[in-house]
Formats: structure tokens, sequence, C-alpha cells
């Protein structure tokens, strides 16, 4: 009998670590913790012996312990539907192949699914060169967004024979507004990251590992750290590691948060305890990198991807996916999606697989209006571009990116000029302040879109943003700043009627920019129940009972509360 | 060091392996901006302006910090380059707050430095200061006595008083120096010559700037005497003409060449004058007075206001009635005038009140002090005659009514309301006009003034140039005239010398303005304004003897002190501005929030001043001070758009581990760092730079000593490689001539092969410029012994040795 219930951050937040108490109490050893299945919108999850229960709360989790001890019990009632399980097959999972099965904090567990049989193989018979080659064929692309061919830093950074000492850095500094893979996969699979890093020190030759981690992901860090220490127990960290000369540790660097951290070289600078800023590369990392050795930077997502090639071959990875993208990519579904959470696709599939196949649909019957890849790096992709297939090329050709995998879906209630400012808003205030198109240009552009959201756009305001966009892409230093106006230029691509609402009409036909909005009481559908006037935190509507309800709209706040309130829809805006 | 093959705009240079194209591209003398750039310190890369195009590269590359790599093919100036750098400039210009010249220069239509020579007055450097003011305005004296100074309306100390005096500074040394003016020598002709129609004060500045090029230059003017309305339009008691004829000596000393009694178009054509020159400018002025357009003005006893004052002399006035009609400068010198011909009553007629007439107030006051009546609210309607001559003039009553163009209220007739004044002579100073007589063939406006262009001053014939009062908006004032003479000797010089004409490359742009408010000055210390001493009203309106007198020195040096000193300290090495004329950016472009950090400037360092209302983020300071100096005093702080550059912890400078090396100061590329310089009147200046040694201690570091005229203003390190301790770069007083004189044992000290220093344990209390000197010879190969006894000399000292001994004596 084993019985898992699914802990990661997710399910935390669900309510997975009280009914983990709850059948832990009753049943003992045989329950225990599992990463994220993907399946957010199930959770809290609980698998018994294959049989996965979901939404389990107190009262469930009573029926799932009847169920284990035989008596009669209702826990039917949360088995998994079968469409639910159909979305989760139409997955294909490599980088999550063990999350949400394994037992994170337990290396065993890692162990009994082949776990380190690929980096023992590594160390014991391949050379660097025989690894990078298999890397190689695997077509394995940067999953941190740019998709930069991984056996090419690999390699630069074998063959920088400069200094005595090489890192293996691991970037898990995850930072866009709706992305969570990394911390799944650190939460879920803690040690395919740390055969991954393993494997890719022996390639280049490094002697330190680091994983810089974000500080707000303190369970990653915490099963990180236990990882690590159940892998030197065992020797598969330290010295003469499977009896060879290698010699091979990693620390954790938990990074205060800043999100242009995640961009290389100023991850770099915060790990030597500098200002994170990005500087300008040549020379990369490969050559000139932490403390000036070369270094490498993989993602997360990477390196979770490297004991599977290893194991299976990079022909095996390389089977999958595109002519220029090769195997499978982690998205975390969010957003308008009916079916959020996390999912693996293999490359090639459109983005209405995703969407449809996978996430299950727009959330509430909606209109599906677009979707955002890549975060504030990236762009919308319309409704009319849904059959996009999931390619590094492809995805670039329409403005958006790959990305690191954040996929933010929006429906007719999403106002693309507000998303844009959504966006800019969040890059302004992530960017570093050394380069002047970024800390001063993008600044403007969000003054611009402020102003065209709060009703105050002028005429030319559109080429402004164009204009001025166009130069910050030409004129930024680094890719938070060359990447920061792809929201504006995309949804101005894919929207510019929404934009020239806006501007021209004074309208926000998603209606989200409330100074655009005129609320008003349609007098006949009105009843008169006086509830809108005692909700109205501005006592702007009055009326007497039973007779249409008037808005002043002078007093009006516009916060929407009236339209919210009204049984009889009444209030239009 | 490998070397390598770079092109830069298809000019192949070489290189070496290891340099970024910005190296490779100084070292050539190819031009590529930066703003954040130092060779001492790591590359960084943040202002942006530095950014190039490379061959095979889709991204703009920073010249930087991009290396150089054989085969390279760069492009530093396409289109697309260009735009982005002027949109860098154009965002770090948004969040950059100061100004660049202070308001007095802005107001100024000859734009001259008024900070400068007012700072320059205040520190007790007179010769200094009329040089200054003599680059703008070759008329000082006259100048300061008649200019209504917008520079007065603009100044600041208006918010904690009173404008400081500036033009009665400008006559104090433009009066000092009036009999022996420093001349510019005449600088040898370059063969081409230039006429001048006109020898007002436009005509005059023109031949001035067009004499200091090199030009040969003739004024032709139709009166006998040059300085044109400065001598016939404005009266006697305001400016002497003895005076004016002084300081016309200055241009026949540079060798200009004048023709009085000759008028164009009677005495001479405009097409001969065009043939014998190689250009001409017309500054001819405008001398005919503007109509009353009233019934009577033909009568005996009708004068227009400026041919009253030309023949002042022509009419006998004593015991007369006069009605001066209109409200500017010109009625009131009328007015004046009219009251010391010995006239019984004098009548100043006009329409509006006393607030809207554009006269100055000054001269309203005095005309009032003086006698004058001041009829305002009214309007002639009729010029009443006996016998072809004056008798009386009828007089509409006029109220204010609404706001009209100009935004004065309009004065509207009273019906029925007139008023009939006994009067023997009406002057009409209305206004006055072009007379094109003889200017033929040359474009004119609608308004009938010439048409020239605002910038070059150009007519539609080529060569011909047009400056003053004769153009465009008409009439002005003197200042407006000399501002246009030096634009169009600009033009001229350009057209003489074949290329393309466009005066103002290199006009600086005010590219900032700072708004402040009387909050901003509540502080500051309330001073009266200087004034002159002015006769009593009763004494001077009985002749034309001047009305005041000049500043005496005391009371110059107080008022020039007043200047709140509003214009940046960095304007003559900002290399943002510089940057921003080249690249013709538009400064409010992409106005937005800007920070306002007023109250975080940080004045606390006893030589250093922070203005963080100018820093562009260039980190050159935080850079240059960690790396190069390793201090680390200051640093960067906070994010985005709201990072800032400051000491730790919210210190003070002075709080901080700061070594008062300056190095700070040196490599802030816009005025965000600023030394306080050697003179107690802080006023930014043009330098020039003279070098000399430190004495400080041994080591006897280079120096070089920046001034202007003798003001010593800064020390600063003898190149960018080069380093000054706060004694040497902040010593409490400026190192003086007579302190570096080199002595003969100095001399050969220099020139010594082999020097022996004795007793090195007093070299710091004894002799240190002798042992810095001798420091300085062994870094330039010289063989340098320490011995601490002289007992223990060298037996075989070599010949052309020198020993230095250092005794407690």
């Amino acid at each position: 009998m084993r019985i898992s219930v699914g802990k990661g951050s997710c399910g935390i937040a669900a309510g997975a670590a009280e009914v983990y108490d709850i059948l832990r109490e009753a049943l003992g050893d045989t329950v225990t913790v599992t990463g994220c299945i993907g399946m957010c919108y199930l959770e809290p999850i609980v698998n018994v012996d294959g049989d996965t229960y979901v939404k389990v709360d107190k009262n469930a989790a009573g029926e799932i312990i009847k169920l284990v001890n035989n008596a009669e019990n209702n826990a039917k009632a949360n088995l998994i539907k079968q469409e639910d399980i159909a979305l989760l097959n139409a997955q294909h999972r490599i980088a999550l192949e063990n999350c949400g099965v394994i037992e994170p904090e337990n290396i065993d567990d890692y162990i009994k699914r082949d776990g380190y049989t690929a980096a023992k193989k590594c160390i014991t018979e391949l050379t660097p060169d025989l690894i990078i080659e298999q890397v190689k064929i695997s077509n394995l692309g940067g999953r941190g967004g740019a998709g930069f061919p991984t056996w090419f830093k690999w390699n630069a950074a074998k063959n920088s024979l400069t200094a005595d000492k090489k890192y293996i850095i691991c970037n898990a500094d995850e930072g866009d507004p709706g992305a969570f893979m990394d911390r799944a996969v650190i939460e879920g699979d803690p040690h395919a990251v740390i055969e991954g890093m393993l494997i890719g020190a022996y390639a280049i030759g490094a002697s330190e590992g680091i994983v810089y981690v974000r500080a707000e992901y303190p369970l990653a860090i915490k099963r990180l750290d236990i990882a690590l220490a159940q892998a030197r127990e065992k020797g598969f960290l330290g010295e003469n590691l499977f009896g060879s000369e290698f010699c091979f540790d990693i620390r954790i660097k938990a990074g205060a948060g800043a999100f242009v951290c995640g961009e290389e070289t100023a991850l770099i600078a915060s790990l030597e305890g500098e200002r994170g800023m990005p500087r300008l590369k040549p020379p990369f990392p490969a050559q000139k990198g932490y403390q000036g050795s070369p270094s490498n930077i993989n993602n997360v997502e990477t390196f979770a991807n490297i004991p599977w090639i290893l194991r299976n071959g990079g022909a095996a990875f390389s089977a999958l996916g595109t002519e220029h993208s090769k195997g499978t990519k982690v998205f975390a579904l969010t957003g308008k999606i009916a079916k959020g959470g996390l999912v693996e696709v293999p490359m090639g599939k459109t983005i209405r697989d995703v969407v449809y196949g996978v996430g299950g649909g727009i959330k509430d019957g909606k209109q599906f209006k677009a979707v955002q890849m890549g975060g504030p790096s990236g762009g919308c992709i319309p409704y009319e571009l849904i059959d996009t297939e999931i390619d590094y090329k492809t995805l670039a050709a329409t403005g958006a990116i790959m990305g690191s995998g954040g996929m933010v879906v929006m429906d007719e209630s999403t106002c693309m000029v507000d998303m844009a400012r959504f966006f800019l808003d969040f890059t302004c205030k992530e960017s570093c302040g050394k380069c002047t198109h970024c800390r001063v240009g993008n600044k403007r552009l969000l003054e611009i879109l402020e102003r065209i959201c709060a009703g105050d756009g002028v005429e030319g305001d559109i080429e402004r943003l164009s204009e001025l966009s166009n130069e910050i892409k030409d004129g930024s230093l680094c890719a938070l700043g060359q990447t920061a106006p792809n929201p504006v230029l995309t949804t101005i691509r894919y929207f510019k009627n929404e934009y020239e609402d806006h501007i021209s009409r004074k309208k926000c036909t998603a209606r989200q920019c409330k100074p655009l909005l005129t609320f008003v009481i349609e007098p006949d559908k009105c009843i008169g129940c006086t509830l809108c006037i005692k909700k109205c935190p501005s006592a702007a509507i009055s009326g007497e009972l039973k007779t249409a309800h008037v808005i002043d709209q002078e007093k009006c706040i516009k916060c929407g509360e009236c339209a919210t309130v009204c049984k009889k829809n009444a209030i239009t805006s | 060091m490998k070397k390598i093959k770079v092109e830069f705009n298809a000019i192949e240079v070489c290189g070496f392996e290891g340099q970024t194209i910005l190296e490779i591209a100084r070292e050539n003398d190819i031009d590529i901006p930066s703003l954040c750039h130092d060779k001492r310190v790591e590359m960084y890369a943040s202002c942006g302006v530095c950014t190039v195009e490379v061959q095979g590269n889709p991204r703009l590359l920073r010249a930087c910090s991009t290396l150089a790599t054989d085969g390279m093919k760069i492009e530093t100036d396409t289109v697309r380059v260009q735009r982005n750098r002027k949109a860098a400039l154009e965002l770090l210009l948004s969040d950059h707050k100061g100004d660049c010249r202070a308001p007095c220069t802005q107001a100024c239509p000859a734009q001259t430095d008024c900070q400068g020579y007012v700072g320059l007055i205040a520190n007790g450097e007179y010769k200094q200061a009329l040089k200054l003011i003599m680059e703008e305005i070759p008329l000082p004296a006259s100048i300061g006595r008649v200019c209504p100074h917008p520079c007065e309306e603009a100044c600041r100390r208006e918010l904690v008083e009173e404008p400081v005096s500036i033009a009665a500074l400008k006559r104090y040394v433009g009066d000092m120096f009036l009999e022996n003016r420093e001349i510019i020598p005449p600088v040898e002709t370059s063969g081409k010559s230039v006429a001048i129609i006109g020898g007002g004060p436009g005509g005059l500045s023109a031949a001035y700037f067009l004499r200091q090029k090199g030009y040969a230059v003739t004024i032709y003017d139709a009166m006998p005497a040059m300085g044109g309305m400065l001598r016939y339009g404005i009266p006697e008691y305001r400016l002497p003409k003895e005076l004016l004829s002084l300081e016309c000596n200055l241009f026949e000393q540079m060798g200009v060449v004048f023709k009085n009694n000759i008028r164009v178009g009677r005495d001479i054509t405009l097409d001969k004058l065009r043939k014998d020159n190689d250009a001409v400018i017309i500054a001819v002025g405008a001398w005919a007075s503007v109509p009353l357009r009233c019934k009577g003005e033909e009568l005996d006893g009708v004068l227009g206001g400026i041919d009253f004052l030309r023949d002042t002399n022509l009419h006998s006035f004593a015991g007369k009635k006069i009605a001066v009609v209109g409200g500017g400068n010109t009625a009131m010198d009328a007015c004046r005038t009219a009251v010391r011909l010995g006239a019984d009553k004098v009548y100043n007629i006009y329409r509006r009140t006393v607030n809207e007439m554009p006269a100055e107030k000054i001269e309203i006051d005095e005309a009032l002090e003086e006698g004058v009546i001041f009829k305002n609210l009214t309007n002639p309607i009729e010029i009443i005659g006996e016998n072809g001559k004056v008798k009386a003039i009828n007089l509409q009553l006029m109220e204010l009514g609404e706001p009209d163009e100009s935004g004065r209220r309009a004065p509207v007739p009273c019906v029925g309301k007139e008023e009939l004044l006994q009067v023997d002579f009406v002057i009409a100073a209305i206004g006055q006009k072009l007379n094109s007589d003889g200017l033929d063939g040359i474009e004119l406006t609608k308004w009938k003034t010439i048409l020239a262009d605002t910038n070059t001053f150009a007519t539609n014939i080529s060569g011909v140039f047009a400056i003053g009062d004769a153009v465009n908006d008409g009439a002005s004032i003197a200042i407006k005239a000399i501002g246009d003479a030096k634009k169009a000797a600009k033009a001229v010089a350009q057209f003489l010398r074949g290329g393309k004409i466009n005066a103002c490359d290199d006009n600086p742009q005010f590219l900032v303005k700072d708004e402040k408010t009387a909050a901003d000055f509540a502080d500051k210390e309330k001073q009266a304004r200087g004034v002159a001493f002015v006769r009593p009203a009763n004494e001077r309106k009985k002749d034309f003897s001047e009305i005041g007198e000049s500043f005496t020195q005391e009371d110059a040096v107080k008022e020039a002190n007043r200047c709140l000193e509003c214009g940046c300290h960095d304007y003559f090495e900002c290399k943002l501005l510089k940057y921003a004329n080249r690249y013709d950016v538009t400064p409010q472009k992409y106005a937005g929030e800007s920070h306002n950090r007023a109250t975080q400037a940080d004045s606390s360092h006893p030589h250093i001043k922070r203005n963080p209302d100018k820093c562009i983020l260039c980190g050159l300071c935080v850079r240059i001070c960690e790396e190069v100096v390793g201090t680390g005093a200051i640093g960067l702080v906070g994010r985005g758009f709201d990072t800032e550059v400051k000491p730790a912890l919210g210190q003070k400078l002075e709080q901080a581990d700061c070594i008062s090396c300056g190095q700070c100061v040196n490599v802030c590329p816009t005025g965000a760092l600023t030394e306080s310089l050697f003179c107690k009147k802080q006023v930014p200046l043009k330098e020039v730079v003279t070098q000399t040694t430190c004495e400080h201690c041994s080591l006897g570091c280079g120096i070089k000593q920046t001034r202007s005229g003798d003001l010593i203003l800064r020390h600063l390190p003898i190149d960018d490689n080069s380093f000054l301790c706060k004694h040497g770069r902040f010593p409490g007083e400026p190192l003086t001539e007579k302190s570096t004189k080199i002595s003969p044992a100095i001399e050969d000290i220099r020139a010594a092969k082999s020097i022996i220093i004795v007793e090195p344990d007093k070299i710091y209390e004894y002799g240190a410029v002798a042992i810095m000197e001798a420091n300085r010879a062994a870094r330039k190969g010289a063989k340098l012994t320490i011995i601490n006894d002289i007992a223990n000399l060298p037996s075989d000292i070599p010949e052309d040795t020198v020993v230095i001994k250092v005794d407690d004596s």
C-alpha cells in the first residue's frame, strides 16, 4: 500500500498539508509526500495505490481512511474523472516524469526510477565529448526561454582552458508573473536537477555547482537542501565520484528576488555579492563567468531533461518535436484557462492543442482571445494564430517568444492595453536601472500606456509607443530591456483597434479600464431594491425604494461594486 | 598583441586584439560619443549613446564595450545609429533637471553671459568681465546705459526681493576701461571684404565680429557720425555722445573703415556695394516715424518722435506746450527732451493706462519726477491748427475693454467724452518703420520690413544679409540688433568660405530649464538691489548732462554678489549638452515623470557639490571611486527609474569615506558633481589651462591649473591617468605664479642626470620643491640616490650630479 499526497506549494495552498496530517495520523508511514503532478485545479490530490483522488478535503480524507481500512466509504466521489485523466495523458512528460509521482525528500524513490544511473554511466563510461555529443544529438535548447543549444554552451565551457576552476550554475531565479515550472520541478523532483548538473559538471570539468534560487521558494530550497544532503550521503556528490577522480559538489544561493537576476550576467554579479546588474556579452560566462572563471549556466528545466537524455539517448529526445525544436516543453497554464496547471507537451503541438487539448479550454465557456507567452519579455498570440506550433522559430515569428513556459490565457474580458500596461509596470519595477533605454524608455512607455488606460490617450500615442519600443529594443543592454516592449508591440500588432478605441472613442471594449467606463442604471430593469445604494462607497447612487435609482457620475468612482451586487443586471457600463 | 584591421565607415584602420571598438575609434580620431566610458574603469555600457552598427550583426552594438575583431566592418553614423543615440539623449534629458544657462543669459537676445560677467565682477575681475561682455557686445558702456535689460526681467533674484542690476554692472566695467579698451589684435585680412550699410549698434557689431574673423569691413552711414539710433535716437542725458564716440573708436582701431554722410540709394547703389564687396549686410534701422493718421497731421508743429530726437536743436520749445503721443521709450525720450528744451508743459498722450505702457518703468517714473503730465486713456482725434500751425489737440477719452491679441486690455472710446488740450507742438512717437528707399530688389515682408532668414539673416539676394530694426518683426531694442549681428557675421563668414550657411551650428541650445518659486529661495537673506547715484529731478531736468552715475567699485562688487548663480556650473564641460546639440535633440520629446531631488542636493562636503537632479546614472563616479581610487564613498542605490547615486546609508558625502581626490568630479559628464572653485563667487567660466607642480609634498604631482584671466579657478590632475590628493586638488589657496617660480637650482636639478638626496628624514619638512623636482627628474630617467648621512657621500660622484642637502637651518 502506498499513499501519496501532492505537497507542492500549490497543493499546500489548497490544503494538502492538513489532508496529509490527517492521513498520516490515521495511516502512518504508508502515507508519503510527493510533488505537484501539475493539475493545480484538482488540488489537493491524493494517490492511493495508483488511484487518484482529487479535491480532497477533510471529509474526503476521512473517506480515504475508511477506504484504506476497508470500511464502507464514499471515496469514489473524489476519484479523478476520466476526462481529466485524458488531459493528463495528452501530455508527454520528460522533465516532469517524476513530478507528483516520487517522494522528493527520499533519494531512494528517485534511485528506484533509474535515478543517478545516467550520471554513473557518464562518469564511469563516457568522456565529456561523448556526453556533449549526446546532448548535441538531442538538440536540447535552453529552456530558460531563448532556446540556445545546450551542447554549444557546454562545449564552450569545456574548451575554456584558462582557469583551474570552473562552475556550473543552475538558474532557478524564476520570475515571470504566472510561471512556476522551475519551482514545481525542484519541489517535485530535485534529484533530476542535481543529476543534470552533475552530468553537466563532468562534461565541462566543473568542480563546483551553484543553484541560484529565489528566496521566495522556501519549499524548493528545503527540498533541494535535503536532496543535496542525501546525494552527498550516497556518494553522488563530493570527492571521487563513482570511484573516479571527479570531484563535485553543489551549494544553494538564495537570491533576493530581483527579476533581472535571471539574466545570466546579472545572476553572476549577484552571486559575487555585487549589485545585480547585467553586463555586456562577450565575454560570455563560458569564457569569464563567476569569479572570472568559465561558468556554465542552465535553467532548471534544461538540467531536468539531461538525465532522461543520457539514459535514453539524444536521438530519443530529438525524435520528439519539430525540425528546429526538439523534445518537450513545460508550460505553466494560467489565466482564463479551465484547467490550469503545469503541463508538458512535445514541441510541435499547437497552442490550440495546449489550451483545448490539455488545458480544457477557456473558463466559464468564454471566448479565447489570446495567450501571452514568455511573460513580460514575450508577446501575445491572438486567436487567428491559435494553430501556431510550439516551436522556437515559429513562435518568434508571431512577435511572441517561447519563453520559460509561462502561458497566460486571456478571454474577451481581458483588455489588451491594460495587459501591456501590466507587463510594462512589471518590467519597470524590475529594471535594474543601469542603461538609459530600459531605465527611462520603459518608464515612458508605461506612462503612455497608463494615460491610455486612464482615458487620457492622445492621437499619436500608438506611433509614439511603436517608435520608442523599437529604440528600446535596439538600445537596451540586456534581454530584459530588449524584450520589455514586446507585449506592447504585439498587442499593437494584433489588437490595434483596442488601442484606437481607448484613445479616440474613449472606450475599453473589455470593460477593464475603469476610468473609461460609465456605470448607468437601466430604469426599466431596476426594481428599486436600494442594494446598490447601500453598497456604493462614494454615495453616488440615489433613489427611493421601488423607484429606479440613478448614479451621479460626478461622484461615481467607477469601482463597479453596484454592478456586482445588482441582482437584476440593471447596471451596465 | 596581435594587430587587427577594422573598417570604420569603409575606411580601414589598425588596432590590436583586445581593444574595444571605441578605443580604436578614438585612437584614429573617429568620433563616437560616449557618456559613461572611461578607460581607467571596467566596461559598463550604461548610457547607450555609443551605439554603432557592425556588418553582419542585426543588433546595434555598444562601441565602448564591444571588442573589435579582425575584419570587422563598423558604421558609426547610419540613420539607425543616429536615431538611437538621439533617443538615448532625449530619454536622459527627460529626467535631467537644471538650467544649462542662467535665466538672464537665456533672456538676452544676444545671449550675453550675464552670470559670467556678474560673477567676475563679484570676484573683482573687472577686465575679464569686460572681455566676456565684449564677446557679445562691442559697445558695453553704451548698451549698459540704454538697454531695457530683458536679463533683469528674467533675473531670479526677483524671487528673493529684486533683480540684480545687471545692466548697471555692465556699464560699470564698460566705463572702467572706456579709454583703454583691450583691443583684439586686428587679424590679417582674408582678402575678402564686406560692406555694411548703417553704423548703428547692429552694423557696428557686425563689423566687429567680421573684423575679428579677418574680413575687411567698411560701414556706410547716411549720418555724419556713427552710432545710429544710439547717437540720434537716444537723448544725450541717457547716453552722452562723447562716450559713444569713445566706444566707436574701437572699431576704427580694429581696422573697420567708416564712411559717413553716404546714403545708399542716393550716394551709392546697393548694386555697386555688391559688386565691390564679397558680401553686404543691411543694418539701416527703422528711421521713419509712423504717422498718427488723424486729422491735422500735416500742420506745422507736428513732428515725428524719431525726427524730433534726431534734430533736437531745430526747434525752440521754450515756454511752449508739447503733446507727445505714444507710450514707449521713444515717447519718454521725447517727453524728457522737451522738458529739457524748456517747454512749459509736456503732456504724454497714451490710450491705455500706465500699467500697459511699453516704456521701461524707470523711464516713466523719472519722466513723472521731471514734471511730464501723463494723460493716460486718451487718444488724439484731431490736431487743430491756426494759420497752418498747431494750436490744440482734441483727445478722445478711452477706457479699457476686453484683452486683445497682445493680452493687453484693449482701449475703447468713451463715446461723447472728449478733451481739448492747447498745445504748440505734437510729437508722434507711436512707432518706427523702415525707409526702404535704395534697397532695390530686396524682398520685403507684408509689414514692409526686409524679409530675412531668422537664423542666418540672409535675404532673397545671395550675399546680402539684413539685421536689426529693418528686418522681419521690425523695430526692437539695440541688443537684439547686436545679437542678430553676431549670428549674421557667422553666416556671412560661412558664405564667404563657400560652405553651407547655417549660422547656428555652434550656437549652444539651452536644453533644460528649472522651474523655481520664491519658496526655493526662502532661506536667502534679503539684500536691497543696488542703485547707482541719480541726480535729483529738478536739477537734471534743466540740462542734458547724464542723469546718473556709474556704480562705485564697492557697490558694484556688492551688487554682483547678489547673483544667485543659477546657470549650471558645468556648462562649458557638459558632455550631455554637447551631444544633445550635436544630435539636434528635442529635450521635451519624452517628457514624463521626472525626479525632483533638489532637497537632496548635498553641499556638506567642503569641496564637492552633488546635484542629483542632474545625474544621468552613467555610474562613472561610482566606478572611479571604487575601482581606481579604491574608496567606494558613493554607490548606486535603488533600482529602475528611481536608481540614484549616493553615499551609503543616507550619509552626506562628507561623512562618507571620501578622500577628496575629486576624481568623481573629473569624470562626471554633467553638472551632477562639481567642485568649489578657488574664487569666492562661484561662476561657470570658459577656462584656459596652465601647468604647474604641486608643492605640498615631495611627490611633486603635476597640476593643470585653470583660470579665467587672472582668476585661478581649479586644480586638476595633469591628465586622465594622473591623480591628485586633496592637498593638490583642493588646497586652501591656489598655487600662484610667485610660488611656482623656478629657481636656478631647480633648473640644475631638472637637467641633472644623477641626483643625491641627503637626510631623507627631513624631506617632508625642508626643501619640498627641490626634492619634488628630484623625484620628477628621477621619473624621467635621472639616477636618484638617497643617503642618510652626509659623511656617506659616495667618493665617485659622477659629473653633472646635483647633491641636495636637507638641513635644519
